[in-house]
């Protein structure tokens, strides 16, 4: 088989560089959807998109890999639509990076043309494109690496300077694991991650440096504006609550969840065809076409219900498989009612948690690419009880004109007139914790904290003469440790042997500026004053891969042999 | 019984005590009432207090650089412009964790002023020890 022609630089090069440049070495920001992307910069007085060289902003998030010489979005053009659908090529990528064969997102991956595989035991997904009618395998990494390549090479086309380092935007539902694997990407294309962002952060950012360019308040003091930030893209669904006064954000709540547009489609397309996942199991070069005829179809159809309320489906699939069928926008919703009801308790848990009514609420913020959703638009308002939403920002910018404010504060930039005079003080997405309780997820980092954080509980012992203790740390919401998920572990031995209850764990979880966690672990005795075994720090996430099977097979191996209990406080 | 060993405090925290004294952000200092020990401390408090709050002997107030009972709108500007200040995106590599620290104390004294009921039971912990 021949190799293909790209290079994929290694990790080694991301280190020990010179640097020859003289001026500062502005960050890019980047904003990788996971159907579409853009690159944006400041350009010294404001934010500037990046086009490629068919003066696109906007471009198509994939890679394909025919005539074994793959080419992403950012350079190539497809002859037709048609083309992303043939199996040879890959997109959704942001959708599968980090995600084990049990996830239901990989699942509904397999309706895609190109090949996605599954074992169902917790380990990554097989990953496959068609290329010269074989299937050739590939990675998430891989193919976000290939793309981040092209993406580089745009940008340093048009600033005319080596581009090294990014901030790039990220779903809020994304786990510690899954930026690991984003960071890793970035490697293989020598590129430097400064900053992963949420993506309603960005937006965060973005609009309070709008707020400090209209009022011209003084630092750290004048009007407090609270802010909604709904985000919707084709992969993923973010909200933010802020708080925004002088060019200081602070983010008092955070929520996200993997549903996006890619959900509404198959949903759409699972209506119009109802056996549709049977028909196209087998993967065979018919099935693939018909797949990706049903796709176009109904993507058209999708986009036309927003501005029109009744459109008409009409797609031979071969075969004498014909779809004629007129679809309105009332059935194009009921079809979709659970997602927009996700949609929708995102947005009040959000309020709840940051503790906000809706009628405090200044400005309602409504980002991505399902934005232009009538129905989308219509949940967020209807929550906001009628608020007019903001007008200042380009939906589809947004994000990534963030980014790049972000990466001009984070490189160092300073600028005479006050607009990067801004700071915005993140949260933490979801919850970090350990084990204990009988299988239960203990938070000892709760969601929404302010970073930097640290934190720690105590717990003790479940076994008379116990002396080792297992800490599973989780990340996540669930009640149940295996809901979560699994970062890493590690074991406390050399506990003093002591009736069950007596030793006090205190294990400790610590972010610090760099969003790197941190967990400590100790065992001090009652009555003692030094910890009774050298305490253990241990870097997160430390389990590198098939984490949906490792959490299975540490419960296999050691059950409940090594588990602790949450130490109740005494007055 | 509270855990005598706590990986709240942790190392830096004497070392930004050093540098607080030179550092040109240092937070204006108020009149100090003194305090009793933790374990005194803690009884009036509905909830445990992180302890890195009880090795020093700053009040939230103090910590904030603002009077005692001031309103919400101070207590704001005033976490607004320390954030400013300490949990600057460019903070200098050898500055990061003292920075982190730095932001942690005055957020915990934030979250402790802005919660209604946490500030009225210090403010009313505060009013009982100036009777002594």
């Amino acid at each position: 088989m021949v190799e293909p022609a790209y290079t994929v630089t290694s990790d080694s090069e991301t280190t020990g560089e010179e640097k020859s440049s003289t001026f500062p070495e502005i960050a890019i920001g980047i904003d990788i959807g996971t159907s579409q992307c853009s690159v944006a910069v400041w350009n010294g007085s404001q934010v500037e998109l990046l086009k490629n060289t068919r003066n696109q902003k906007i471009m198509k998030s994939y890679v394909t890999f025919k005539d074994n010489i793959p080419s992403g979005g950012v350079s190539s053009q497809l002859s037709h639509e048609d083309e992303m659908l043939s199996g040879a090529t890959i997109f959704n990528m942001k959708r599968l990076i980090g995600r084990v064969d049990t996830d239901p997102v990989v699942h509904a991956c397999k309706n895609l043309p190109f090949l996605v595989q599954t074992l169902d035991i917790g380990v990554r997904p097989f990953i496959a494109a068609l290329v010269n009618n074989m299937w050739r395998s590939t990675t998430p990494e891989e193919v976000l690496a290939i793309f981040l390549v092209e993406l580089r090479a745009m940008a340093e086309a048009q600033l005319k300077r080596r581009i090294r380092n990014v901030v790039l935007t990220v779903p809020v539902s994304f786990s510690r694991f899954q930026l690991t694997r984003i960071e890793r990407a970035c490697a293989m294309a020598g590129l430097h991650v400064l900053r992963l962002m949420p993506e309603p952060t960005a937006v965060a950012l973005l609009y309070g440096q709008q707020q400090q360019q209209t009022s011209h308040e003084n630092m750290g003091s004048g009007t407090e504006k609270i802010a909604l930030i709904f985000s919707m893209g084709a992969g993923y669904c973010d909200v933010a609550v802020t708080a925004t006064a002088g060019g200081v954000s602070q983010i008092k709540a955070l929520a996200g969840s993997t549903i996006g547009g890619e959900d509404l489609l198959q949903n759409m397309m699972h209506h119009l065809l109802p056996n549709s996942e049977n028909l196209f199991k087998n993967h065979g070069v018919k099935e693939i076409k018909q797949m990706g005829l049903l796709r176009v179809a109904t993507q058209d159809a999708i986009r036309q219900l927003s501005s029109q309320t009744i459109v008409q489906v009409d797609v031979d699939l071969g075969d004498g498989l014909k779809i004629c069928k007129a679809v309105n926008r009332e059935e194009f919703e009921e079809v979709n009612r659970k997602v927009f009801e996700k949609c929708e308790s995102l947005i009040i848990q959000c309020l709840q948690d940051a503790k906000v009514e809706v009628e405090e609420v200044n400005d309602v913020i409504i980002v991505g690419g399902c934005s232009y959703i009538p129905r989308v638009k219509n949940l967020v308002t209807n929550v906001c009880k009628g608020k007019e939403l903001y007008k200042g920002m380009n939906p589809l910018e947004a994000a990534v004109c963030g980014a790049a404010v972000e990466g001009a504060i984070a490189s160092g930039v300073n600028d005479p007139f006050g607009n990067l005079d801004l700071l915005t003080i993140q949260a933490t997405p979801l919850a970090i914790g350990i084990r204990a309780d009988g299988n239960k997820f203990v938070p000892v980092i709760p969601r929404d904290t302010t970073m930097p954080a640290r934190k720690e509980l105590v717990f003790t012992t479940t076994h008379d003469n116990q002396t080792e203790a297992l800490i599973l740390v989780y990340e996540g919401e669930g009640e149940k440790a295996e809901e979560n998920h699994l970062l890493g572990y590690f074991k406390i031995m050399g506990i003093p042997a002591a009736p069950k209850g007596v030793p006090e764990i205190n294990v400790c979880m610590d972010i610090d500026a760099a969003n790197v966690l941190r967990v400590l672990a100790g065992v001090v005795m009652p009555g003692s004053r030094q910890p009774a075994i050298p305490v253990m720090e241990v870097r997160m996430p430390t389990v590198d891969d098939g984490h949906g099977w490792c959490a299975e097979a540490l419960n296999r191996t050691y059950g409940a042999t090594l588990d602790l209990v949450t130490l109740q406080k005494k007055a | 019984m509270i855990s005598s060993v706590s990986f709240l405090s942790l190392p830096f925290v004497n070392f930004f005590d050093n540098a607080m004294a030179s550092s040109s952000c240092c937070v204006k200092s108020w009149p100090i009432v003194a305090f009793a020990t933790a374990e005194a401390r803690s009884s009036w408090m509905e909830q445990p207090r992180p302890s890195y709050l009880n090795s020093s002997c700053s009040s939230p107030y103090d910590i904030l650089g603002i009077p005692v009972g001031a309103s919400n709108q101070e207590i704001k500007a005033a976490y607004r412009r320390l954030a400013r200040v300490c949990q600057t995106d460019v903070a200098a590599i050898d500055r990061k964790n003292l920075s982190a620290d730095e932001f942690m104390k005055i957020h915990a004294a934030y979250s402790t002023l802005s919660d209604p009921n946490m500030c009225a039971n210090y403010d009313w912990s505060l009013f009982w020890r100036q009777q002594q």
